[in-house]
C-alpha cells in the first residue's frame, strides 16, 4: 500500500513525464511517399475529362432527371397518349384499317 | 530564399518546394503527432493527412502567421479530429451522460495503442497512465497541456497555434493540471489501495 505522500510525489513526477520525451523522427521513406501522394492525386485529377463537373453536380443533375421522370410519370394519361399515337398515325397514314389490300 | 518566395512557390504548386517543405517539417510534424496520439503508425497517418491539406490550401494561406504555425495549427486540427474519430467509436459516451456515471480512468480503453518511440520502456507504463488521463480532458485543456508540458512549446508559441491569448492559456494549463492531479489521484487511490 503506497502513502499518500509517495502518489503525491509520482503524479508530480508523471506529470513532468515530457520532459523525457526524446526527439522522433519520421520514417526515411515519408517523404518519398508524401510526395507521390501530393503529385499523383493533383495530376489524377487534372486529368479528369470535366472538371467542372463536380459532385455537387452530378447530384443536381441526377435529382433534376429523377424529377423530370416522375413529373411526366404522374402527369401521363394514358388516354391522351393513345389520342396522340392515332392521330400521330393518320397523319402518316400508318392506321391498320386504311390500309388497302391489294385482294379488295 | 525568403519565406515569402518559398511560399509563392508553394501557391504555384512546385514540386521542389513541396519537397523542401517536408524536408523542412516532416520531422517536427511527426513529433507533434505522436504528442498527441501515442502511435507510431497513428502518427504517421496523421502527418500525412496534414501535408495533404497543406497541398491543397495553401492558396488560402494568407500570411496572418507564420507558415511554421499554420502549418502546427493544421497539424493540432488533425490530431484532434483522429482522436474525435476514434473516441466515439471506443466509447459509449452518450450512456455515460444519459446515467450520469464517471466511468474511472482505465487505460483499456484508451483510443489507439500506445506504442511512442520516444518514450522510453522505463517510464512507458507512467507515460500511459499519463496519456489516458489527458484524454479524459475537455479538449482545449488537452491541447494547451500537450503542446506545453509534452511538446515544450511555450505560451506565446501555444497562443499563436490556437489563437488565444497568453492569460487563456495559462488558465488553460492550470485547469489542466488540476483535473489531471485529481484524474491520477483517483486513479492510484483504486488501484494500489
Amino acid at each position: 500500500m503506497k502513502n499518500k505522500k509517495s502518489i503525491e510525489e509520482q503524479i508530480d513526477r508523471i506529470l513532468e513525464i515530457g520532459n523525457s520525451i526524446d526527439d522522433v523522427k519520421a520514417s526515411p521513406f515519408f517523404k518519398e511517399k508524401m510526395m507521390n501522394r501530393l503529385f499523383e492525386e493533383s495530376s489524377q485529377e487534372e486529368n479528369l475529362i470535366f472538371p467542372w463537373f463536380t459532385p455537387r453536380l452530378q447530384l443536381a443533375s441526377l435529382v433534376c432527371v429523377i424529377a423530370l421522370n416522375i413529373f411526366a410519370f404522374t402527369n401521363l394519361d394514358s388516354t391522351s397518349y393513345d389520342d396522340s399515337i392515332n392521330e400521330f398515325a393518320e397523319s402518316y397514314g400508318l392506321l391498320a384499317t386504311e390500309e388497302t389490300s391489294l385482294f379488295d | 530564399m525568403s519565406e515569402e518566395n518559398f511560399i509563392d512557390d508553394l501557391k504555384k504548386g512546385h514540386r521542389n518546394a513541396f519537397a523542401q517543405l517536408i524536408d523542412d517539417y516532416q520531422d517536427k510534424v511527426f513529433g507533434k503527432c505522436l504528442s498527441f496520439v501515442p502511435n507510431k503508425e497513428d502518427a504517421e497517418d496523421i502527418a500525412q493527412e496534414v501535408f495533404v491539406e497543406v497541398f491543397k490550401s495553401i492558396k488560402k494561406f494568407k500570411g496572418n502567421s507564420t507558415l511554421s504555425t499554420w502549418i502546427y495549427r493544421i497539424t493540432t486540427n488533425k490530431c484532434l479530429e483522429f482522436i474525435r474519430k476514434k473516441n466515439t467509436k471506443k466509447r459509449f459516451a452518450f450512456l455515460q451522460s444519459l446515467f450520469g456515471n464517471e466511468v474511472p480512468l482505465d487505460r483499456t480503453s484508451y483510443f489507439t495503442e500506445f506504442k511512442h518511440p520516444g518514450i522510453l520502456l522505463e517510464n512507458q507504463e507512467d507515460a500511459e497512465v499519463l496519456y489516458s488521463a489527458i484524454d479524459r480532458l475537455p479538449e482545449d485543456q488537452r491541447v494547451a497541456f500537450t503542446l506545453h508540458k509534452i511538446e515544450g512549446l511555450s505560451y506565446k508559441e501555444i497562443s499563436e497555434i490556437t489563437e488565444k491569448s497568453i492569460p487563456s492559456i495559462e488558465s488553460l494549463l492550470f485547469r489542466a493540471k488540476k483535473n489531471l492531479q485529481k484524474l491520477l489521484l483517483d486513479f492510484y487511490k483504486n488501484n494500489y489501495e
